[in-house]
């Protein structure tokens, strides 16, 4: 089962900050996202990518979760090196595509 | 009128500056909104007036403000009333620009205001900036603005009000603000209204996949509804869009657009007030209608964000070099394998990016493994460079795969970026001051 099965998510950046937002189908899914998906856990995934810490913030009544990376962007979407810009609107998937046990 | 009316609809007509036009004309015509707010300013907008301003004094405003007024002005009626940051870096000549599109279309009643002040490039040394700046050339600093001036110039009569960079909250915000006259939590619900409109079709179905439905057809996409939101006097609103306009509004678009570039989500600064969003409840009330409730707000922020542009010696190239047919994924790792060898004298490995368009370039090493060979494929290279010699020289080595490279290389594209960094600072909010100047009909 992916990430994606379960939840719906969408990537955003200011700065030098990206943030990836998942909002759970159900309930159900909201614990199971919430026991995996620990902070250094997704921190290890995103670091194959991006650098720097990764921060979780619970918003329960509304069953999301919020990834912030504050140093994955340096200098900004204008001064990275991915072919053309805004590369990282596609980062949510490295969060979707995970495989749940 | 503060304390007369009962609700305020408020319309997202453009999420960026080059969002569609059809959208807000729709809502004005149909006589449903009190206001629209047009979002057309982000960083690389604000990047491109500053430069435009720069060249040429009247210029430095959105260049598409013909296109997106000329169908707007004449069907804004007696009530519905216009917001947008669409001035960039230079809200007075837009305002002349809108002023004279007024009289062009025989609306020449229109009251037009522009909000000034949130340009501080004259004072980088008042602000403290959150990283490094030494080395690099200032472009400009834009301070962000909140909710009033704008209500200011609604107060005063204003039809369209232009600003330069405000909070994207509260440039919707500010209408329903003034004409309910809120405060305190009802004003945190104002402002939680307005990022949600922010980016427009965001709220209302676009950039959305979610499990267990269909996602929206190109059909619908192509004519998307952009959202309205129906503010109370207590803070509550109403998501919905037009009655025949495709889309979905629904509990799941809504959390992913509040939760949008958001950080901590019970801290989500605005200029205006510092936004707890953890109470939020939205509530599906009928076809593409969906009730918020919940907002709390605590105190405005002693300090306001400043955006800086910093323009750092030398440029980005970024090019690309196509591979079709069999074999093409091999022939196109080994022109991109030759890359590598031509490009380690020059730069190191710090400053260039090689890979695969189709393949690996957006998620890198965490791209998917193929389940087959791509029928065609394109090499990609970015290098920052100091020089423009330098992007010359790695675009020569591109274009050279072509007759020294592996067989069938193909349409190559290049094109140069300046390198800027956006750096973000903050400034003690007495040290703002916004002003408003008219633009009335001669």
């Amino acid at each position: 089962m992916r990430v994606g099965d379960i939840a719906a998510g969408r990537a955003g950046d200011k700065g030098d900050t990206l943030d990836l937002t998942l909002v759970a189908y159900d309930e159900h899914g909201y614990e199971t996202l919430s026991r995996y998906l620990t902070a250094d856990q997704v921190g290890s995934v995103l670091n194959r990518v991006v650098p720097g810490p990764v921060q979780r913030y619970d918003v329960p009544r509304l069953r999301a979760l919020k990834f912030v990376a504050p140093a994955a962007l340096p200098g900004g979407v204008q001064a990275s090196l991915h072919a053309g810009l805004h590369w990282q609107k596609a980062a949510i998937w490295l969060l979707l595509d995970l495989e749940l046990e | 009128m503060a304390g007369q009316k009962s609700s305020f609809a408020i319309g997202a007509g453009a999420g960026f500056a080059g969002d569609r036009i059809e959208p807000a004309v729709a809502m004005a015509k149909s006589g449903q909104v009190d206001a629209i707010g047009l979002e057309c300013l982000a960083e690389r907008t604000l990047i491109n007036a500053l430069k435009m301003r720069d060249a040429n004094g009247e210029g430095g405003y959105d260049p598409r403000l013909r296109r997106r007024f000329h169908p707007l002005l004449g069907a804004l009626g007696g009530r519905c009333r216009v917001l947008t940051n669409l001035g960039a870096a230079n809200p007075i000549a837009a305002a002349k620009a809108a002023r004279a599109l007024a009289q062009e279309v025989g609306a020449p009643q229109l009251r037009i205001a522009a909000v000034v002040g949130d340009d501080v490039a004259g004072r980088i040394d008042e602000i403290a900036w959150t990283q490094p700046t030494a080395g690099g050339e200032w472009i400009g600093a834009h301070v962000y603005l909140g909710i009033e001036p704008m209500a200011e110039a609604l107060a005063a009569g204003a039809d369209v009000v232009i600003t330069g960079r405000v909070a994207d909250s509260s440039l919707f915000a500010a209408a329903p603000v003034q004409t309910l006259g809120l405060s305190g939590d009802a004003l945190a619900g104002a402002l939680t209204l307005g990022h949600l409109l922010e980016c427009a079709g965001q709220l209302s179905g676009g950039n959305l996949s979610e499990p267990g439905l269909p996602d929206l057809t190109a059909a619908d996409l192509a004519r998307l509804g952009y959202p309205i939101g129906e503010l109370e006097r207590d803070g509550t609103a109403v998501i919905r869009l037009l009655d025949s306009d495709p889309g979905r509004v629904n509990a799941v678009a809504c959390t992913l657009q509040l939760l949008y570039e958001v950080h901590d989500p019970r801290a989500y600064i605005t200029p205006d007030a510092i936004l707890d969003f953890s109470q939020i409840e939205f509530e599906p009330i009928g076809a593409n209608r969906v009730r918020m409730s919940g907002a709390r707000a605590g105190p405005a922020p002693a300090q306001l964000k400043v955006v800086g542009f910093l323009a750092r010696r030398g440029l980005i190239a970024d090019i690309e070099i196509g591979y079709a047919g069999t074999g093409a994924l091999a022939r196109a790792q080994r022109a991109a394998d030759v890359l590598r060898v031509r490009m380690e004298a020059a730069l190191s490995p710090a400053d260039f990016m090689i890979d695969l368009v189709g393949v690996s370039s957006v998620l890198g090493v965490a791209s998917q493994r193929l389940q087959a060979d791509p029928p065609e494929v394109r090499v990609h290279i970015s290098g920052s460079c100091t020089e423009a010699e330098l992007a010359q020289m790695i675009e020569d080595e591109v274009y050279t795969l072509t007759i020294a490279g592996p067989a069938g290389g193909c349409s190559v594209r290049s094109e140069r970026r300046p390198r800027i960094e956006t750096i973000t600072g903050f400034i003690p909010r007495e040290r703002v001051q916004p002003r408003i100047e008219w633009e009335d009909a001669p």
